[in-house]
């Protein structure tokens, strides 16, 4: 049997022990949340100008009754006659990208076109805001260029749509080195946004008394999206 | 002081609770912009094979506006959703008249195929799943076939979702500035993460449309 006063020494130290425990865990905590707020203000405000474009871009898209999204019938265009030395590459792409070092066309190469009797063959180079298409007669050493200029809601426009690569044609692929940039970003962003939702729901799981109402704001949210994601599907079944 | 306090308190409760609400939309929307950053698509998709296929008698009453005559099919052949768009071929000598429309919900595309002539539908159903449900969403209701679209009720009310995302998006990112500046202690490294995400956007679109 444990003598009374050593057994009350040793609770006393536990207590002590856990005591400093707690304590440690709560600076711990705090330090996190220091942190994870930290990263939240920062992320936001680094990723401020990318978010803007994409949601202001994604409105217009939305709505292309508007007058600012008839940027296309406000466009430019202007052709010229240009003189091309037939190229000794094979493969579209590389054809493309040698008549586009002859001519000081710089972008991202969209469509090409070959004519089955290998004297014709149409390319598009596109940036955002700029699309040129190029009309190469590879047996007579000429080329149509005409240049296709849009406003800066086109502009905002392409940006937002300027991927390089399309869904429905696996075979293209990024071609321009600033594509491959501007394509980062958008990863970049989307990825920030996901770390953003993150930290702001741990943020707010942090803070006990607005618990319940921010549970009825995330509920109404995921409720939505899982009604069109999901909930549609059962609907209509 | 106590009304700007107010003020302070009233703008973080707001920005928390609207956050909180918009959270699943960004993440569908940019869990979807990398996918379609990468013109990927785990599974499913049109690639997808057909889950159903039927033939069904309907009577068409000609219209003028394709979009009419289409959704006479759709009710007969009751399958509900968003009209893609509406492909009409009057008669000729490749042949009769004939109408092809695609009935679109998140995740099922139902290809439609009419014989005016004889009045013999043939739809193709197709199950494209989870993650073409999100693209399918991230583009909704988008630039093309306008003086269509929202031809469902739920494609409306997608699209009032979609703008309300972004209007809440803008006002999460201004009441977050106004967070930010309140809070003296963050002000220097906050200015310079603006200031850096500030650069790298002027320089990464000037660089690109330049």
């Amino acid at each position: 049997m444990r003598p009374p006063r050593l057994a009350r020494d040793l609770d006393e130290m536990n207590r002590n022990v856990r005591r400093g425990a707690g304590a440690a865990e709560r600076v711990r905590t705090a330090r996190v949340r220091v942190w994870t707020r930290k990263l939240h203000n920062y992320l936001g405000l680094s990723l401020l100008l990318f978010l803007w474009l994409f949601a202001v871009s994604g409105l217009v898209l939305n709505h292309s009754m508007w007058s600012v999204a008839k940027f296309w019938t406000a466009r430019r265009e202007a052709t010229t006659e240009r003189v091309i030395r037939a190229p000794t590459v094979t493969g579209d792409v590389a054809i493309a990208a040698e008549l586009m070092r002859q001519l000081g066309i710089v972008g991202e190469v969209g469509e090409t076109r070959r004519v089955p009797d290998g004297g014709r063959f149409d390319f598009q180079v596109v940036r955002p805001g700029r699309v040129v298409r190029v009309d190469a007669r590879l047996d007579s050493a000429r080329a149509r260029v005409t240049e296709i200029r849009l406003n800066a809601w086109g502009v905002l426009d392409a940006l937002h749509k300027f991927t390089g690569v399309v869904m429905d044609e696996p075979v293209r692929t990024r071609d321009w080195v600033l594509t491959r940039i501007w394509s980062l970003a958008m990863d970049a962003l989307a990825v920030g946004m996901v770390v953003l939702v993150l930290s702001g729901l741990y943020l707010w799981y942090r803070l006990a008394e607005k618990r319940r109402p921010g549970l009825v704001a995330l509920a109404l949210g995921v409720a939505c999206c899982a009604f069109f994601l999901y909930g549609l599907g059962v609907l209509l079944a | 002081m106590t009304e700007g306090r107010s003020l302070y308190r009233w703008t973080r409760d707001i920005h928390l609770y609207v956050g909180l609400f918009l959270s699943p939309f960004v993440l569908l929307y940019a869990v979807s912009a990398i996918l379609l950053n990468h013109a990927y698509l785990p599974w499913g998709g049109m690639a997808a094979a057909p889950v159903e296929t039927r033939t069904v008698r309907v009577s068409v009453q000609d219209a003028e506006n394709s979009l009419d005559v289409a959704r006479q099919v759709q009710r007969q052949l009751g399958v509900r959703g968003e009209i893609g768009f509406v492909s009409r071929r009057r008669g000729g000598p490749r042949g009769g008249p004939r109408l092809s429309f695609p009935i679109e919900t998140p995740g099922r595309t139902t290809s439609v195929r009419v014989d005016l002539a004889t009045g013999v539908a043939t739809l193709e159903r197709k199950d494209t799943g989870a993650w073409d449900a999100l693209i399918y969403l991230h583009k909704m209701p988008g630039p093309h076939n306008a003086t269509i679209r929202g031809n469902w009720l739920f494609t409306r009310l997608w699209g009032w979702l979609a703008d309300g995302t972004v209007y809440l998006l803008l006002f999460l990112s201004a009441s977050g500035v106004y967070l930010w500046t309140v809070l003296k202690a963050d002000r220097r490294s906050g200015l310079i993460s603006l200031g850096v995400g500030m650069l790298s956007f002027m320089g990464l679109v000037l660089a690109v449309i330049a």
